[in-house]
Parts: C-alpha cells; structure tokens; sequence
C-alpha cells in the first residue's frame, strides 16, 4: 500500500531513537511479571498458628505435632490463656488458634468424644476456607491414627472395620500440582500484553497530533489506512517481541508445564498482539491530549484484562450481565487459549472457536480505527 | 502569466452552537495570482489559522468554497496531496530524526524519487546554511533551524503552493533572513506562497497583503497601496520634558496615534503635513524643547491600526477615535503622568561577570551590565541567547554559577527571600489561572504575596482600572482575549508595588493595538518610578526603550540607547531599490565592495551601504546594467531589527574567522 513504507521507517527509528520507550516497552512487562508471579500467590502455607494446650498430656502434644507435621502450618505462639490467643487473632498474628481443654487426654483414653476448639480468621474467606480444610483433615488424620493404635493396641488387628465405606479418589487434571503460579504465569502473558502495548500505539498518532506534526501528515497524498498499517506494524513487533520475552521468563525462570504446542500458541498470538496495538490506535484516533489517550486505553485495556478475562477470577461465578461484558475485550479469548495450550495441552480442534472470534475482533478495531482515523483537525 | 491559483468565496468557519457559538472566519473572498507571495496579517485570534487549515483542506468549512490549482478544496480535499505544502506553527517535525531522516520522510511521503530527492536535499541544506547540521536531532536546534528544517521538509516534494502559517514567530533576525532568502528563491521556480505573519515589517515583502481583523478582510492590496489609503504622514520627534509634550500633544485634534519611543515620539497624523509643520512651533510655544523632527511616511503597522480604529469607530460612534496614551482605554489616565522621585541612587540592577552554565554548555557568560532606576531596559537577543536564564537569576530563581549581581540592592545570591518582594515577575505563558475569574486571581495573587486586606482592596480596585478590567470583575481569564489577558497578568505582577519589574517576553502573540496599549501602560509605571526590564523578540518594540542590551550566545554584545546605537555604530546607511527580478538583483549587487549585505523586500532589494552617496550611485550602476531598477533608489531608516542582524552576523564572521570586529568593519 502507498504510503506504509515511509510511515514505517520513520516510526521504526522514532522508537529506536527514544531509548526510554523502548525500554518500557520491553522490561517493565518483566519487571511486572515478577512482581505479579511472586505476590498473587493463591497457595495457603505457612498458616501463623497459635495453640492454647491447657491439658498438657502426651496426648495433646501428639494432636499439636499433628498440624506442624504438615508444612501448612506454622506454630508460632504457645499462649497459656485463651484470651491471650484471641488476642493474637485480634491483631493478625495468629491467622488459627486451636484451644485444647483439659481433660482431653481423659476424655479420649475414655473412649469419650474430644471436643477441640479452632478458631479460624474469616477476613479472606478463600484462605479461611482452605485453612478449615486443612484443619479438618488433620483431624481425621489424627482420630484415624489413634483408633489404628487403639484397636492395635487391644489386639483386634482388623483394620479394615475402619475402612470408610466409599472412598473418594481425587486427581487434579491439568494443573496436578495445583501450584497457583502455573496459572499465573501463562495468564500473565495476556494480561501484560493488553497493558504495554495499547498504552504506547495510544500515544503514537496522540503525540503527533500535540506536536502537529500530524498536520502535515494530513496535507500530504498518504491514505489514512496506510497511516495506521505504518503505525501498526512497529508497535505490533515490538509487542510481540514483549510476548516472547515474557514466555522465555515463564519457561526458563518459573519452568511453567507447557502441556500443549509452543508453535501453535505463538501463531495463536499474532492476532491477539495486533489486537491490542490496534486497541491503542483506536483510542488515539478517538481522543487530543496524550494524558486523555492513557488513561482512556488503562480503563480499555489493563483492567478488563485483569478483572474479566477470567485470569484470576473464573468467570462462570461471576454475574450474567458481567460475563456478557467479559466478551468485549479480547483478552478473555486469550486467556482461555493460553490455558487450553499451557495446562490443559489441548489442541487447535478445541480452542478454533476462540481464534476464529479473535481474529474477527482484531480485523474489525483495526477497520475501525482506519475509518475513525480522518486527515482532518479537529 | 499573472493567473489564478487560490480563490475563495464567503470561506467561513463557525465552532461550536448556541450561545458558545465562536464565528472564526466570516466569509472571505481572496485571489491569489500564480508566482506571488500573498500576506495575511493579522493578530492572534483573528482567524488566520483557520483559513489557512480550510485552504489547506484539512478543516471543513461552515461555508464558502475555495478553489486550489483547479481542485475544489472543500469536497475534494485528497486530490491536493501533493499540489500543496503546508507549514503549520510551531515545531511539527520529529524531533528523534536528524535533520537528513526529516528531508527523507518527506521525500518518501510524496514519492520524490531518491535522486531527485537526495539533489534537492542538497541543495535546500545549502540554501538554509544547515549542511553541517545534517546529523543533529532535529530536537536539537535552534529555534530558526527548525524553521528552516521545516521549511526544508516542504520544499522537498516542490509544492504548487505553500501554505506557511507563522513561520517566522520567535525567529531570530539571521534566520529570518535566511527564511525569507530560501522562499524568494523558490518563487523564482514558480511556486505560489501564502503566508501569515504577525509581522507588520514582514507582510512589507509581500507582494500583496490581506489585513484580517476577527475573522474578516478588512484591507486587501499591496503593501504600497495600502500605505496609500491611509492619508497622513507619520512625524517622529525629540521633546523635552517628554511628558509636557505628551500632554500638550494629547490636545491637538488631528493627532490620531502616539507612541513613545525611549526618548523619541512617534506620532501620525491623519490631517496630512500643514499639522506637522505645525507641531514643532506649538510644542516650543508650550515651552518644550523640540529636536530632530522628522515626516516619515506611514508604515504597515499605522495602516492596520488606523484601519482597526476606523472600524471601531463606525461600531460605537461618538467616541473619540485617537488611541492616544491612556485613550484607547482608560487605563494610563489613572496613572499620573509626572515622573515620581526616584529613591535611592544606587541602580535597580547591577550585574558583575554574571555567568551561568548547564554541564558544558554557557548559557550565560560574564555578563556586566547596570540597569537605572525608573528605566525602561529592553533585553533582546535570539531565541536560546539567554534571556529567560538571566532573568530567572536576577529574579533568585537560579543560582549564578560565577559573578554575582544586585537587585533593588540586594544580593542575588545571599539576599534572596528578601528580595522577593521587592520584585514583580511576568513569565512568558499566560500565568493565570484560566479557570478562575479576573477577581479571584487578583485575589490570590494578593494572597500569595501576603498583602493585607485593606491593601489589596486598595490595589485591587487600582489593578481593575489599570488595566481597563472595571466590570470585567467576574468574566472567567479564559474568556479575555489576549491584550486583556496580558493586562491582568501585568497587572497581578504589580500588585505588590515592586521596584523591578522582570517581564519575559510580555507582548508576544499580541495584536498591535493591543501591544501599543501595553507599551503605555510600561511607559507610564516607569515614570511612576519602577524600574522595568523586558525581553521581547519583536525588534521594533526595542524603540521603546530608554537602554538596550544586546544577548547573542550568552554574551551581551551592544549596550545603548537605541539613538546611540544607530549613531556609533557607523553601520551605514540602508538603500531602498524597487526591481524588476530581485533574485537577480540581489546576485548582480552580491560583488560591490560598497554593499555590506542586502535582502529581498517583496520587488524591491534592501541594501545596507557604507556611506549614502557612493553607495546609491553603486547600486543605481550595478542594477541599470541588466535595466533591472524600476524606480530610483531612495535611502530608508535603518530598523533596529537590521542593526542587529548586522551586530550578530559581525559576531558571527567574527566568532569563525577569529578577526575581532574593528578590522571587520574598518
């Protein structure tokens, strides 16, 4: 097309002569990365544990040593008094108490029923909820163990009378491990894409339109869609060399299980990285100042990328009118792209659907953002 | 030959609806013939932007059509790319590029094959005496180069017309010249230029000049016809005291305008010369000295006053139509006209090898220099020569790197907040508060610098009727036009009586009614006493001036008045020579050894001469040669825009060759 080739060039050594953009571009997404790889961490562990053991038997240390076994729980404080471990809850230091009463050795060499208190902090209802598990596992564990030596003990030796009657036999398919941060990481990639790149192709035809040397971009023979291709191409290798950045980082550094195929997925991409440029043009078509065009590409891009893409929250649990709204914006396709091929290794024949939508999507901004985009001021 | 290239018919721009409804350009009907340059003069705000942008195609007109090289620019604006070239203000090149990658995307933009283009390029950088800049980021320059760049990146693709808006605003004189050499160069090739200038000495190299005055013509001809309509002759005299004069002058009917230049009066009279012969005798009478009268004929800037006034009349008749001092608006009669005591002999400003640097650059080089009390001191220079460094200095705002230098008679360095409030600062951008009414930011300029109620009552009422804002009280800033903004920001700059008063380039993007106004309301706080020290860019503002310095490069190069620089300078006497071809003119004069230097003036050549009479017989001989005078020679007053042009070429020549300035000019 007439045209694209001098916009082309000239953006191209625009870019390599502003080392700050450039760097930008290509190292605040890694530096992103890190930080949200290391800090949105789903997994509960190192629980701040606090036992009151007012009974002080053989039995009672056993039933403590039970939680500490585990690496979930960390015992940190052995107040005497109860109240001295509600306290601890009050100020957070203790995220569990378990209150053993006296008389619990009794009680249970009794053959009586043991009552244990916990008191779990509800503040984060996931974590709580997984703390409560944890807690009633060990339970069971613990009451298993000790009927197992009981009836050892008296000689009975049947040990399958204890047998529950069903058994459940989960198995975690596609994240086995259930490590959080094989999720995080590859949905990462779509997230900052929808962040950087957009934020940058915003303030491409801005800037020229503050400086006004778009003005005579206006008055010369090139056609508004050469403008946005010249435009388009820059911007769209710089943030697919930031894709490839971040996924050498997720291979090499957080060794993320790809299940599925690596080509595959970088051809998936390419629709998805010019998406989010063309997003960007799109709202620098749209808007005067660089200040309005970053802000308007944020509430665009970054925050539906993060909150309704069903990156950190499924989006089956969230409300119908909001999973509507979560069809807008591209990244949801992504994301569901990227976990078919990272952890569920599944292949083209099931996410074709979602690469079909995408690349409807990304021709159709691009249209757009060649029609919005008039050589007229004003 | 002379036919039609641009037309337009009732061209007009409306923003906005309802009451916010802004008329921009009200129906204008121009043609431009080929080959010619065509002005459109007019101050900010007067629409000559949106014109040019309608021309251009790239805004929609409300109404009207305007015909370019035969395309119909409203409902067929793609077919101009190409055919046209537009310049828009300000700096619109990309400032990562070099000067060569700007050339080159243009070239590349309109298709210019690569050895036509790399031809071209040479040729242009040569032309703008750019050629070593090739690699510099275009960022990088000065503001003139940048100019010419861009001018540069619109000859490259030879456009049948070119569209300049502003394109000499904040140039220094060496660049403009070089600017004004590259377009008559061009037209020589057949290229029509359209160009908008806030200039008046500019549209003089205009072939034909359009005056446009709120989005309408009022006034369209060649600058000499123009010149013509205005019946008067313009007088300019010495009296002493000035301020008797003034009063005197004020009563005498037929006096239309009056200006005080330093100690000069510049005064035009619409009755013809019998007045001006007059004038001297009933000044004497009066008992002022009267020395040095002088008739000169009108210049641009008269013509498009006395043609505002004549409008401005016929709006509200009845009023009186002179814009004496004070008459325009009310605002200097507040202000007495005898001179206040002047306290303290010690001067306002005194600077002793005052020297600033940024890393390994000087921006300001040992610089001494006194300014009296109750002085109107002008502080010129090209952009990046260091004005707005010294003032920021002189006002505590940075620390000198070496020398040191007093301020109403405290240290620059160690006296700092107590100086403050014996100083006023106007910067350069409108620093009011645009969301805030004229009210509310008097009011918190009060209370910025700490005056008490009863006193800012009192200086409240006093800036209201200074600056002619009475009643204007509750209009938000925004919504003045620029003289009236100018006024309030001045008038917040004194609102705290200082004894110095820094202004940074006040008047630029003003209209010369506007700036005339300003220029009294100076004139009369310095006879109140205050001391005023002003940049400015616009050279003939510099007449206005009791003392002048000279800034070039950091480096204070002529101090003076502005008669004492024009006396002992020698520099020579300056030619007018109306001609048949000037570019050939100008090359056939390029050899006498009696020129110093000369310029295209529209089809007439200014040349500056060493002495009067061997110098008009030079170029009388030079030019019948080819027959290429159209009318004698005749001498003309030297500006002081030429006078410095000539200090910085001196300094230049000087700065490359390393011949000290005597020998040059011996």
């Amino acid at each position: 097309m007439n045209g694209v080739l001098p916009i082309l060039k000239k953006e191209l050594r625009e870019i390599w002569r502003d080392p700050y953009t450039l760097g930008i571009a290509l190292f605040l997404p890694l530096i992103l990365l890190f930080l949200f790889a290391y800090s949105l961490n789903l997994d509960v562990k190192n629980i701040p544990l606090a036992v009151v053991d007012m009974d002080n038997s053989a039995e009672s240390r056993a039933y403590v040593q039970a939680f500490v076994n585990t690496d979930k729980f960390n015992l940190k404080y052995y107040p005497d008094k109860p109240e001295e471990a509600t306290r601890l809850l009050d100020q957070g230091k203790a995220q569990v108490v378990i209150l053993i009463p006296t008389g619990f050795a009794q009680t249970l060499l009794g053959g009586g029923e043991a009552a244990v208190q916990t008191l779990v902090d509800g503040t984060f209802p996931t974590s709580a909820r997984v703390v409560q598990s944890y807690v009633n596992t060990i339970n069971d564990v613990f009451t298993a163990r000790l009927l197992a030596d009981h009836f050892a003990g008296l000689g009975v030796g049947n040990n399958e009378v204890l047998a529950p009657a069903v058994t459940a036999v989960p198995r975690v398919r596609y994240n086995p491990a259930m490590k959080s941060a094989n999720l995080i990481v590859p949905g990462l990639i779509g997230v900052l894409l929808m962040a950087f790149p957009p934020l940058l192709s915003a303030l491409a035809i801005v800037r020229e339109k503050e400086t006004g040397s778009i003005q005579q971009i206006f008055v010369s023979p090139v056609r508004p869609a050469a403008f946005i291709v010249g435009k388009l191409i820059p911007y769209g290798i710089i943030a697919y060399i930031e894709l490839l950045l971040v996924l050498l980082a997720a291979q090499f550094w957080f060794r993320t299980p790809l299940a599925g195929n690596l080509g595959l997925f970088l051809l998936a991409s390419v629709p998805y990285v010019i998406s989010t440029v063309a997003i960007g043009l799109l709202v620098s078509t749209v808007t005067r100042t660089q200040l309005t065009a970053m802000l308007l590409a944020l509430v665009l891009t970054f925050m539906p990328s993060f909150l309704f893409s069903g990156f950190l929250f499924p989006l089956f649990t969230m409300p119908a009118v909001l999973q509507i709204y979560s069809y807008l914006f591209p990244a949801r396709y992504f994301i569901e792209i990227t976990y078919d091929v990272f952890l569920k290794g599944v292949g083209l024949k099931v996410w074709l659907s979602q690469l079909l939508i995408l690349s409807l999507y990304t021709a159709a901004i691009v249209a757009l953002a060649g029609m919005r985009f008039k050589k007229k001021v004003g | 030959m002379n036919d039609i290239i641009i037309s337009t018919k009732g061209l007009a721009k409306t923003y906005g609806r309802g009451t916010k409804k802004v008329e921009a350009v009200r129906g204008i009907d121009l043609e431009v013939g080929r080959g010619q340059i065509f002005g459109l003069v007019g101050p900010d705000g007067a629409g000559k932007t949106t014109t040019m942008q309608m021309l251009c195609g790239i805004l929609t007109p409300t109404a009207g059509e305007a015909v370019i090289a035969g395309v119909n620019v409203v409902n067929n604006a793609d077919a101009l790319g190409g055919v046209i070239g537009y310049m828009s203000e300000g700096f619109t090149l990309y400032g990562n590029l070099t000067v060569g990658e700007n050339i080159d995307f243009f070239a590349d933009l309109y298709n210019v094959p690569p050895e036509v283009a790399a031809e071209r390029k040479e040729q242009l950088l040569r032309f703008a005496r750019m050629e070593d800049a090739r690699n510099r980021r275009a960022g990088h320059l000065s503001g003139g180069m940048k100019k010419k760049l861009a001018l540069a990146c619109t000859l490259i693709y030879r456009p049948r017309v070119l569209f300049l808006d502003e394109p000499t605003t904040g140039v220094d004189p060496v660049s403009r010249q070089d600017f004004w050499k590259i377009l008559y160069e061009f037209l020589s090739e057949g290229i029509t230029i359209f160009v908008s200038t806030p200039y008046m000495d500019e549209a003089e190299r205009c072939h034909q000049v359009a005056l446009l005055r709120r989005g309408q013509i009022i006034a369209n001809d060649t600058p000499e016809a123009l010149k013509g309509m205005l019946k008067g002759v313009a007088a300019e005299l010495t009296a002493i005291p000035q301020t008797q004069a003034i009063a005197e002058l004020r009563r005498m009917p037929g006096v239309s305008q009056m200006q005080v230049f330093g100690e000069r009066l510049h005064l035009l009279l619409r009755d013809g010369s019998g007045l001006a012969d007059a004038i001297p005798a009933r000044l004497e009478e009066a008992g002022v000295t009267v020395s040095e009268f002088e008739t000169t004929t009108p210049s641009l800037e008269d013509v498009f006053i006395a043609a505002i006034e004549d409008l401005r009349a016929a709006d509200a008749p009845g009023k009186p139509v002179a814009s004496l001092p004070g008459n325009g608006a009310t605002q200097a009669d507040v202000l007495s006209l005898t001179p206040a005591e002047v306290a303290g002999a010690e001067p306002a400003v005194s600077a002793r090898n005052l020297t600033r640097r940024f890393g390994e650059m000087t921006a300001v080089d040992r610089l001494n220099f006194t300014v009296k009390r109750g002085e109107i001191f002008g502080f010129l220079g090209p952009n990046g020569s260091g004005k707005t460094t010294t003032i920021r200095m002189l006002c505590g705002l940075l620390p000198p790197s070496e020398g040191a230098a007093t301020v109403a008679g405290f240290d620059i360095s160690r006296q700092r907040v107590a100086m403050k409030p014996h100083l006023g600062y106007m910067s350069q951008k409108f620093s009011l508060y645009n969301d805030l009414t004229v009210d509310e930011n008097i009011r918190f300029y009060g209370d910025v610098y700490g005056l008490s109620a009863k006193r800012l009552a009192d200086r409240r009422a006093w800036v209201l009727e200074m600056a002619g804002l009475t009643g204007k009280e509750h209009l938000l800033a925004k919504d003045l036009s620029g003289g009236w903004k100018q006024r309030l920001a001045l008038g917040c700059a004194i609102l705290h009586e200082p004894e110095i008063l820094f202004l940074d380039e006040p008047t630029s993007g003003v209209d010369p009614v506007s700036r005339r106004q300003f220029w009294d309301l100076i004139f009369a706080l310095s006879l109140q006493g205050i001391t005023i020290f002003v940049t400015t860019h616009y050279m003939d503002e510099a007449e206005h001036c009791h003392d002048l310095g000279l800034l070039y490069r950091g480096r204070l190069i002529a101090r003076g008045s502005p008669a004492e620089l024009r006396q002992n300078m020698k520099l020579g006497v300056m030619v007018e020579a109306p001609v048949r071809d000037p570019l050939a003119a100008l090359a056939a004069l390029e050899g006498a050894v009696e020129i110093i230097q000369s310029s295209i003036f529209g089809d007439k050549l200014h040349a500056l001469v060493w002495e009067a009479e061997p110098g008009l017989e030079a170029i009388e001989r030079v030019l019948s040669v080819d027959q290429l005078l159209t009318a004698p020679p005749r001498i003309v007053p030297l500006s002081l825009e030429d006078l410095f042009t000539l200090f910085i070429e001196m300094e230049e020549s000087g700065r490359k060759q390393g011949v000290s300035r005597s020998e040059t000019s011996s």
